[in-house]
């Protein structure tokens, strides 16, 4: 215990030190024991060293000792005299907890060294992620020690304690108790919290006339009202994609942003696989604007304007009635009868695309995106009724809660508040000031009193009354319901940091109560009679499984009200769209609806498609463009809904002509140091009328450029065999799609890897949709620091993982690839024989390894890499890395210096690490699948594996050697261990050669 | 002068060596006469300049060591650029000096006896610019010894199947031979200024470093040995050298790199270059030194034919790189040239082409290899050519090599471009102060490839060329510099003045 505690910032020490106790207080396995041994409010700084300072001090010596701050200690420490159970200096603990994130929740598995969680994982277990996990998720860690968060309560900017807080907030609650809730409305964000659900529950029982509104700038929203026009309650459509043998999206990102993403990847992934026996490959029709991640998977794409696809479902619903010989209802068919003449390509394809649904008996999934009216989704619930599709691959399950959501619900809270009507506002998380419609964000300030919940001071933060600082999922208790209902415990992994509560510790003071989150958990779930059979063990399972057993939600069935649905349908046909051109609204890839803005990781992680980093662009075709006569970084005035925004213009091949693609959720003012003066904010061409998709829109050239902060710039193989393709049908004739290897001569003597183990990995191009989880996966685990936007733009990005995208055929439509790519392990490395130092090195099992403290940074290594995967550090990253964000590192990992290269590493530290695991278990050899790296582990598709290539049962030393493995560049004769498996895919012989 | 030059390089007859119808005092006269006069005014100017252009050369390798490699402009794809440009292209400069000396000095070529002091400074300080960059690209430059093979306790030795280690051995070897090379040559001149040092602490000086010289014939007898040897050792170096050089790119699998042919093609254009460098500072030097009379249209001449021979081997390269690429059926080295000529780099590489190949074909004609403003020129453009050469090379095969993902396009930074012309400030400084405190052209040398110095010489047309000095060998012709020698004559000179000259040397004699 050399080591000082933790130094979060000097000057405070003392009261760090607290938080820490209170860190050890909670963790798991000592929260309760000690909650009892110390009641409430024992565990106060008493003044002096008195025997309880003493015992503090040496709690957080514990907790904190061993860490990575390389200070000498400035106070007395103390080792622990008796270890805490479970923990091992150097080891790591996983605890299972769970995060809501696009309106439904993910089960984690979070790494924590020495009580510092540095890594999420997936949670197996839980059927939202499969061990799997997407970027978002990946990069919440970083959230976690953001040392932009606020750091206590604030009245009007002014710091203030929680106790000030509390008797504000009691004050706030018995205001309007009296009042029975008059005035009072709750701006909730798509939580997925049980127990907040039961609080607010609870809060609108004591207070009828109160309001509870949800909102979410990228929800489920009309998904909700289709519900409603379909079934007259908000059911929830559940999507079983590995059911579905043919899947249609109508304008849906359902693999990136839209649903249950990470689920929907790894079984959509699933029937990707063309070596799959029980389930034939599926086949994958999209119909979208935008040229999305989902989109680049399809088999065959269609791109058209949003508002154009409408016409195009309307004639699919019919088509697919005809061709599976099935009945719509009457109501709807009327409705339909009529659908506008459409363009003979897109005629074509609706028609393979019934004729192949009826085919398959119910097997079919059409996904509707959120772009699309509610009419449309509520249609596609009549088709999936009609052709068997309900019970298969939709589930129908009843929804969380009843709370309402969506444009409408919140412009409707913003003419209240405008009115005046509601002059007390809770906002409990979310940061409306930003990211309302327009029409609406500014009424948001307007409350009287405006109570903002959240974890950073934000727009809304900075015009609230009070700022509650609001704790991290990953340091509160609390619990979620995902999609399908299965509930799991939010268990904090660290005290937290900057003294933050939750939204139901909030909301328990704001009822006049005292419990704390983990008792306001307990008894919620204490409550779920249906699940519980002896309360504290089926808790603790839960707590340790991560979910709670068969707390799915049963199947429903609902009447479908084919009236309303023709009715809707009839509406929605008669709006005439305005003008040809229109503006959509994506999520910003970087910082969802500008909730990431302050997180590095992924401010800097290129979006999918154009590798855009570090800000937001106008997306136009290149049709478009040149109308426009504007190239890349040119800058345009968008004008939507009475506003203008200039931002600079990008050419996105595949984008649907006269289609300008703008997302929400960069340029936020009120922002820490990472997000400032990032991007435009494009929330003011956003109402809630136009919310999805505007019409009535100009776009003109304004002169002048900015530089974009692509990590990519040329998008084209150039013919160059990099990835490959076949047609399944081809794969099925013939499984040998790729050239068979060949063996190359080497003028040295080959060095011999048959004994112990040969490390090398396989990435199947079939299943990775390029969703960037990996990518951010790789940097929390290896501390990969971050360059910049600046050093973006020169093109030092220090991802070990990139995904490379490449587009085929016609400019204006073209298809697109993408190809995760990193260190390929050479077995011949073109960079060891170069450096003259010896820096970089072979294993004897074959990993081509980085010695950081003898590299000197001549960079030769790197200029012979014919992959281009190394990474020099041009400057001293991590020398201004903040402190907080030291507590993320990973302490197995080595941080590295300025003037040394580096690149992936196959997580060597995880090899190492299930080796002594091995060994103390008196094995030799580690069995296929010990080791399981950090972008495999992130991979929703299941697309990387990575093992023993000696181990001739192992699954990637099967899948390296079967038809579909190929190696990059191979005539060099560098022999890579990383093999590529060749795409294949599905389309539909019908439309073959159209 | 020039026509007279003209009229006597005549076939059959060699032009002479040395114009201006000197004898060897005066030629002690004007080379000493430099490093003796006051300075001038002028120099100090140059001197200023180039002295303020180090220090951008000083400052921006301090903001390189304390900031990183990030303040160049260097990227993820392409990892040299300007630095290591810069590194070969002063290594290539450095390549006339050794040539001039060694190998035209075994070849017994007397025209490089004016150019050679020169010269070989020149290599000197270009291998001393050119050192700049392999310790500063680096990204650890505190730990740039570490490319030396020193015994640790980590005993851990370099990678000897690296060429940047090769380069080490081959850098250092050059450095070491060109300056015991350049300082050996120096010792009898340096023993000349010795004794016309006017003041102690010049004589004592100078006195150490002229390895107490005094012109015997045993001094003779082991400098023309040393010097032999040196120059035997040295040539090879001339060749492996820049050999090694390219081999940091031949070695390597990069498309545009990974070329047989650059180890021939790298020496000619060391070479090429070193020439053009040589003519471009003579040009400057013997009008401010008034070394015209040393430095003849001749040698000049015939450097600018060397240039012209070794500009056409590289315009050769130039093209059986691109019938390579095509006949060896590498689709990405194809690819490498194809884009060299028509990519994104494609100015550099046809200005490449215009300085290298097309300008220097200029002296196939005489009147413009014999116009001093026009060889300046195209010396200069030779220069740029070259400098572009190995722009095109480093730069233009990275920025687009095998994954198109990843391909690049980069700019220089400011600190990329003051550092390689804070590089000539190194340079030049170190020229100037050279021109100003050593003799600039060997003396002993010069004088030994006068016709006064050749006792079978003249018979009939060296009308004056007695016989009395027939006894010295030619060696010992050069040591006039020990006073007490007798040297003499120069008598070609019939003109009043020459004969007043020889007048006062018998007064001084006498």
């Amino acid at each position: 215990m050399k080591r000082a505690p933790y130094p979060i910032e000097p000057d405070t020490s003392g009261k760090n030190y607290w938080r820490s106790v209170d860190e050890f207080e909670k963790s798991p396995s000592f929260a309760e024991d000690l909650t009892r041994e110390f009641p409430e409010g024992a565990a106060e700084a008493p003044q002096g060293t008195s025997r309880r300072g003493f015992l503090a001090i040496m709690g957080a010596s514990m907790a904190l000792g061993g860490l990575a701050a390389c200070r000498r200690p400035e106070e007395v420490i103390v080792p622990y005299t008796r270890a805490p159970e479970e923990i091992v200096p150097g080891r790591p603990l996983f605890f299972s907890t769970a995060m809501p994130i696009l309106g439904t929740a993910i089960g984690l598995v979070v790494e924590t060294h020495e009580g510092r969680p540095t890594k999420i994982e997936g949670n197996p277990r839980h059927p939202e992620s499969l061990g799997a996990t997407n970027s978002f998720v990946q990069a919440s860690v970083l959230d976690l020690y953001d040392p932009d968060r606020s750091q206590s309560p604030q009245e009007k900017g002014e710091a203030r304690t929680w106790d000030d807080a509390s008797v504000f907030l009691r004050k706030l609650g018995d205001d309007a108790k009296k009042k029975n809730g008059k005035g009072l409305a709750v701006l909730v964000e798509d939580h997925r919290s049980p127990t907040v659900a039961a609080q607010l529950d609870a809060l609108l029982k004591l207070m009828p006339e109160a309001r509870v509104v949800r909102y979410e700038a990228f929800g489920r929203d009309v998904t909700e009202e289709a519900a409603r026009i379909a079934f007259g309650k908000a059911l929830v459509p559940v999507y079983d994609f590995g059911e579905a043998d043919v899947v249609v999206s109508l304008d849906a990102d359902f693999l990136l942003n839209e649903g249950s993403v990470v689920k929907n990847v790894r079984a959509f992934a699933d029937r990707r696989n063309p070596d799959r026996k029980d389930k034939p490959m599926n086949r994958f029709y999209a119909i979208e604007s935008s040229f999305s991640v989902s989109g680049t998977s399809a088999d065959h794409r269609m791109r058209l304007q949003s508002h154009k696809i409408p016409a195009l479902a309307y004639a699919l619903a019919q088509e697919i009635a005809a061709a599976a010989k099935v009945e719509l209802p009457a109501d709807i068919t009327s409705a339909l009868g009529g659908a506008g003449a459409l363009d003979p390509d897109a005629t074509k394809l609706v028609k393979a695309i019934a004729a192949d649904i009826a085919k398959r008996n119910g097997a079919a999934l059409i996904v509707v995106g959120r772009k699309q009216p509610a009419a449309v989704h509520a249609l596609f619930h009549a088709v999936h009724r009609a052709i068997g599709a309900v019970g298969k691959t939709v589930k129908l399950v009843r929804p969380f809660d009843e709370v309402k959501g969506g444009p409408a619900e919140i412009a409707a809270l913003g003419k209240d508040l405008q009115a005046g009507t509601i002059d007390t506002l809770i906002v409990l998380g979310g940061n409306p000031a930003f990211n309302a419609p327009a029409d609406v964000r500014d009424a948001i300030t307007k409350a009287k009193t405006l109570v903002h919940v959240g974890t950073h001071v934000d727009e809304t933060g900075k015009a609230a009354a009070w700022h509650l600082n609001r704790a991290h999922a990953l340091e509160s208790w609390g619990d979620v319901r995902s999609e399908d209902g299965t509930g799991a415990i939010v268990q904090p992994l660290i005290a937290p940091l900057y003294g933050g509560k939750t939204d139901a510790e909030i909301l328990e003071i704001f009822l006049g109560g005292t419990r704390k989150g983990y008792d306001l958990v307990r008894a919620s779930w204490r409550g779920a009679q249906s699940l519980v059979a002896d309360f504290e063990r089926d808790f603790r399972r839960a707590l340790h499984d991560g979910l709670w057993k068969d707390s799915a939600f049963p199947a429903e069935t609902a009447d479908l009200d084919a009236a309303k649905v023709g009715a809707a349908i009839k509406a929605q046909k008669a709006v005439a769209p305005k003008g040809d051109l229109e503006v959509i609204f994506d999520p910003d890839p970087h910082t969802w609806d500008g909730r990431y803005a302050n997180n590095g990781w992924l401010q800097e992680m290129p979006d999918p498609m154009a590798k855009l980093t570090w800000g937001n662009v106008a997306s136009l075709s290149p049709k478009t463009a040149r109308g426009l006569g504007v190239v890349d970084g040119d800058l345009v005035n968008v004008s939507a809904n009475g506003a203008t925004v200039t931002l600079p213009a990008l050419v996105a091949p595949g984008l649907a002509d006269g289609t300008i693609l703008v997302t929400v959720g960069q340029g936020r003012s009120v922002v820490g140091r990472v997000g400032k003066n990032i991007g435009v904010d494009t929330g003011s061409l956003r109402t809630s009328a136009a919310f999805h998709v505007a019409d009535g829109v100009s776009i003109t050239k304004a002169g002048g450029s900015t530089k974009l902060s692509r990590t990519q710039e040329h998008f084209l193989t150039e013919g160059r065999p990099l990835v490959l393709e076949a047609s399944f049908a081809k794969y099925q004739a013939n499984p040998q799609v790729v050239p068979q290897p060949k063996k190359y001569l080497s003028l040295f003597e080959e060095r011999n890897y048959d004994k112990g183990h040969a490390w090398g990995m396989t990435i199947d191009l079939a299943a990775c949709v390029g969703c960037n989880a990996c990518s951010i996966a790789c940097q929390a685990e290896n501390n990969i620091p971050i360059v910049g936007a600046e050093g973006v733009q020169k093109s030092r990005e220090m991802h070990w993982m990139r995904m490379d995208r490449y587009f085929e055929g016609d400019l204006d439509n073209p298809t697109s690839v993408s190809q995760p790519m990193m260190c390929v392990h050479c077995e011949n490395a073109p960079c060891e024989e170069v450096c003259p130092v010896a820096a970089t090195t072979h294993s004897p099992e074959g990993l081509n390894e980085m010695t950081y403290n003898r590299c000197i940074g001549t960079k030769y290594c790197a200029n012979n890499c014919p992959f281009k995967v190394r990474r020099f550090n041009y400057f001293d990253y991590t020398k201004d890395t903040i402190e907080q964000h030291k507590m993320q590192m990973n302490p197995d990992v080595t941080v590295r210096s300025r003037g040394v290269m580096e690149k992936c590493t196959y997580c060597v530290q995880r090899i190492n690490r299930a080796k002594i695991s091995a060994k103390a278990e008196g094995r030799e050899r580690l069995r296929d699948g010990e080791v399981v790296t950090a972008c495999q582990a992130a991979c929703p598709a299941q697309a990387i594996h990575f093992g023993d290539l000696n181990d001739k049962q192992s699954e990637v030393a099967k899948r390296a050697a079967g038809p579909r493995g190929y190696k990059l560049l191979e005539e060099l004769n560098v022999r890579p261990r990383t093999s590529y498996l060749a795409k294949i895919k599905n389309p539909n012989p019908e439309l073959e050669g159209a | 002068m020039t026509t007279a030059a003209l009229q006597e390089d005549t076939p059959g007859k060699r032009a002479p060596l040395v114009l201006g119808h000197r004898d060897f005092n005066a030629v002690t006269e004007t080379v000493a006469g430099i490093v003796e006069k006051k300075t001038t005014p002028s120099w100090l100017v140059l001197l200023g300049l180039a002295v303020s252009v180090l220090l951008i050369l000083l400052g921006s390798l301090g903001k390189l060591a304390a900031e990183g490699l990030g303040i160049w402009g260097l990227n993820n794809t392409v990892f040299w650029a300007w630095d290591i440009t810069g590194f070969v292209f002063w290594i290539g400069i450095g390549h006339a000096g050794t040539l001039i000396s060694a190998i035209l000095f075994l070849f017994r070529q007397k025209w490089r006896t004016s150019i050679n002091r020169a010269a070989e400074a020149m290599t000197i300080f270009a291998v001393m610019s050119a050192a700049i960059y392999p310790v500063f690209h680096v990204g650890r430059v505190w730990f740039a010894y570490w490319l030396f093979p020193i015994p640790n306790q980590m005993s851990m030795w370099p990678n000897f199947k690296s060429p940047l280690l090769w380069d080490v051995f081959a850098i250092s070897t050059y450095a070491t031979v060109s300056i015991l090379f350049w300082y050996v040559g120096l010792v009898p001149d340096l023993a000349t200024l010795r004794d016309r040092a006017t003041t102690k602490v010049r004589s004592i000086v100078l006195g150490i470093f002229s390895l107490g010289w005094r012109g015997s014939h045993r001094n003779w007898l082991n400098y023309e040995k040393t010097y032999l040897i040196l120059a035997g050792l040295s040539t090879p170096l001339v060749l492996s050298v820049h050999t090694i050089v390219s081999f940091d790119f031949a070695v390597s699998i990069m498309p545009g790199w990974h070329t047989t042919i650059f180890p021939p093609y790298f020496v000619a254009g060391a070479i090429f270059s070193g020439f053009a460098m040589v003519v471009s500072l003579m040009v400057l030097a013997r009008k401010a030194y008034g070394l015209e009379g040393l430095i003849t249209i001749k040698h000049l001449e015939n450097m600018n034919k060397i240039i012209l021979l070794t500009g056409t081997m590289v315009g050769y390269a130039y093209a059986i790189e691109y019938f390579i690429a095509w006949y060896g059926g590498n689709e990405y080295e194809r690819f490498a040239f194809i884009n060299r000529a028509f990519g994104p780099y494609k100015w550099a590489y046809w200005t490449m082409w215009s300085c290298n190949v097309f300008s220097p074909q200029l002296f196939w004609f005489k009147r413009i290899r014999t116009s001093i403003p026009a060889m300046f020129v195209i010396s200069i453009f030779v220069n740029i050519g070259m400098w572009f050469e190995r722009f095109v090379i480093i730069v233009t095969s990275l920025h687009r090599d095998y994954i198109p993902s990843s391909w690049t396009y980069f700019r220089p930074s400011l600190f990329d471009i003051s550092t390689f012309l804070g590089s000539f400030g190194l340079f030049f400084t170190l020229f100037l102060l050279f021109l100003r405190f050593l003799p600039a052209v060997a003396i002993s040398e010069v004088k030994g490839v006068m016709p006064q110095a050749d006792p079978h010489a003249g018979h009939g047309d060296d009308h004056g060329h007695d016989a009395h000095d027939d006894h010295h060998e030619e060696a010992s012709a050069k040591s006039d510099e020990s006073e007490d020698e007798s040297e003499d004559e120069g008598d070609e000179g019939d003109e009043a003045s020459e004969g007043d000259a020889e007048k006062d040397e018998e007064e001084s004699r006498g």
